[in-house]
């Protein structure tokens, strides 16, 4: 039996506790707060803390109000959401000169509407150009399981906190992999959705035409259940559907029965660490796979998503970068300036490319339900690591612990990051991958693998 | 040239796009920062290469998202 104030209590264990009356959500939040105290000095996850407005919605919560199926979940934000009363930092020192929030992002008002509780603003890497979770404003987010390691990025500070134990979920984005490769490198579920799924309101946008949002957890049910609360139409985000809500709980404890399931072939199967296939393949046994599917031109459809992603981005901080270019993380500030500086004709055979690679994909997706892929090349590198040696070849750390993820953003599809283990070893994730408004599938995957003990996420 | 390989002339100056580019659109670059960022230019030229080997269809456009 879990105790419900430890920081092994996940989303869902807590709010069937504080549901039943078991728990109150005031003796919840005032045992997040001193684990955040705790843990703080070691994973540095967290760079605003909510505590007054958390305790305040505590009591709420226990005199019967905004009770849903997460009441008394604690849960913190990646801090380019809005949080109102705050500036929304987007992990720059630029963005705390802006306004402060009016109003919390859309996605905060969801969770709350269902009984969550915001703890606080978490650490990221600027402007979410990052893999790596480091940042030179607020230091870095380090690994709970290594607090010499990067988190990955650039939701280090989701990673951290969720893997510390700090709090049972937290929100992310991933433009080209930033709640996956978080999620590899520190041990966690983590759910990319498909593209528009969720309403991206009232967050700091990097590339429109691949920022995503979505939950990093210990559990897939935790997912699931976060999930569901977010979903919706929201006209105040262009992108997002209005496709009717799938509700994604209660198909859990389906299995996977009826689910075809490949294993992704020729540009996923190489230029990483065996650790980063040797995960696969253990999730790849477990759940019966052996066959082999290719992405046609993957190594492309990374090519293009960088290129959008450098010119997308450079192009909505140019005026920062003229203005304040001092401001700027030194790792982040050349990288936009370079990216203002990248030929036209590359942005438009990108984007050509893509309605490409989409239409294959999507064939694909008729013969398969799921494709598993690795999530990064290798485990968690060191802190201040810049150069890394993967298959005898040495690359830079920061353009490459995407490389996996940046072809499946790239196209929207919906993928959930599962946690592998070998005992001794640093985490790593496995992507479990499903065609456009599918992560049912994915989701009910990851849950089997869980019951099944191939994929466990335990706190530090 | 018979072997198949760029003469060194078709090799860009990677310096000199950048002063020029940097120039062209206003965007002034401190001493500071420019290795850096020719750097950068280096390794996004490399990164494109898969993408500018593919051959596309002449009808292909990119994904409608403009409604008037």
């Amino acid at each position: 039996m879990t105790d419900i104030l430890s920081k092994q209590a996940t989303a869902a264990d807590i709010a069937r506790s504080v549901s039943s009356g078991k728990v109150k959500a005031s003796a919840v939040i005032e045992a997040t707060l001193k684990r955040i105290a705790a843990a703080e000095p070691t994973v540095n996850a967290f760079t605003d803390i909510v505590a007054d407005r958390a305790r305040r919605r505590a009591i709420q919560i226990d005199a019967g109000q905004h009770r849903g199926p997460l009441s008394g979940v604690p849960f913190a934000v990646k801090n380019l959401f809005d949080i109102e009363g705050l500036p929304t930092r987007a992990g720059s020192k630029i963005n705390l000169d802006g306004p402060k929030a009016r109003r919390d992002g859309a996605l905060v008002r969801k969770l709350e509407a269902a009984g969550a509780i915001l703890v606080g603003g978490l650490n990221m890497g600027e402007y979410a150009y990052d893999f790596t979770g480091e940042n030179a404003h607020y230091g870095p987010s380090r690994n709970p399981h290594d607090p010499t390691r990067m988190t990955g990025g650039s939701s280090g500070g989701s990673g951290a906190a969720v893997a510390s134990g700090e709090v049972p979920l937290a929100l992310g984005s991933d433009t080209n992999g930033s709640i996956r490769v978080p999620s590899s490198l520190c041990g966690l579920f983590g759910l990319k959705p498909t593209y528009g799924r969720l309403s991206r309101a009232g967050s700091f946008p990097f590339v429109d035409a691949f920022d995503h949002l979505g939950p990093l957890a210990r559990s897939t049910k935790d997912l699931a259940l976060s999930f569901d609360a977010m979903q919706g139409w929201d006209p105040a985000d262009p992108a997002c559907t209005d496709r009717p809500a799938d509700m994604t709980v209660l198909s859990l404890e389906e299995g996977i029965g009826g689910l075809r399931i490949a294993i992704a072939g020729d540009y996923f199967a190489k230029g990483g660490e065996p650790e980063a296939f040797e995960a696969v393949a253990t999730v790849a046994k477990a759940l019966g796979a052996t066959r082999t599917v290719v992405l046609p031109d993957a190594a492309a459809a990374r090519a293009a998503a960088y290129v959008i992603t450098a010119m997308e981005g450079a192009q909505l901080h140019l005026e920062r970068l003229k203005t304040r270019p001092q401001d700027f993380d030194g790792d982040t500030r050349e990288r936009f300036m370079a990216g203002a500086l990248l030929p036209g004709i590359w942005y438009v055979k990108a984007q050509r490319f893509r309605r490409r690679f989409r239409t294959h994909v999507l064939k694909l997706f008729e013969e398969v339900d799921i494709v598993l892929a690795p999530a990064t090349p290798c485990s968690a590198p060191k802190l201040g690591q810049t150069m890394m040696t993967i298959g005898g070849v040495e690359l830079a750390v920061r353009a490459n612990l995407g490389l996996f993820t940046q072809p499946i953003s790239f196209i929207g599809l919906p993928v959930v990051a599962v946690p592998t283990r070998v005992q001794g070893a640093m985490p790593i994730g496995v992507q479990v991958i499903a065609k456009p408004h599918n992560e049912q599938a994915a989701l009910r995957v990851s849950a089997w693998l869980e019951k099944q003990g191939v994929c466990i996420s335990s706190p530090a | 040239m018979t072997d198949g390989k760029k003469p060194d002339t078709m090799k860009p100056d990677i310096a000199k796009w950048v002063d020029e580019a940097s120039q062209a659109i206003g965007l002034p670059i401190a001493e500071e920062y420019r290795a850096n960022v020719i750097l950068n230019v280096e390794r996004s030229l490399a990164i494109v290469q898969p993408l500018l080997a593919v051959e596309l269809d002449k009808e292909l456009t990119p994904l409608p998202v403009y409604r008037p």
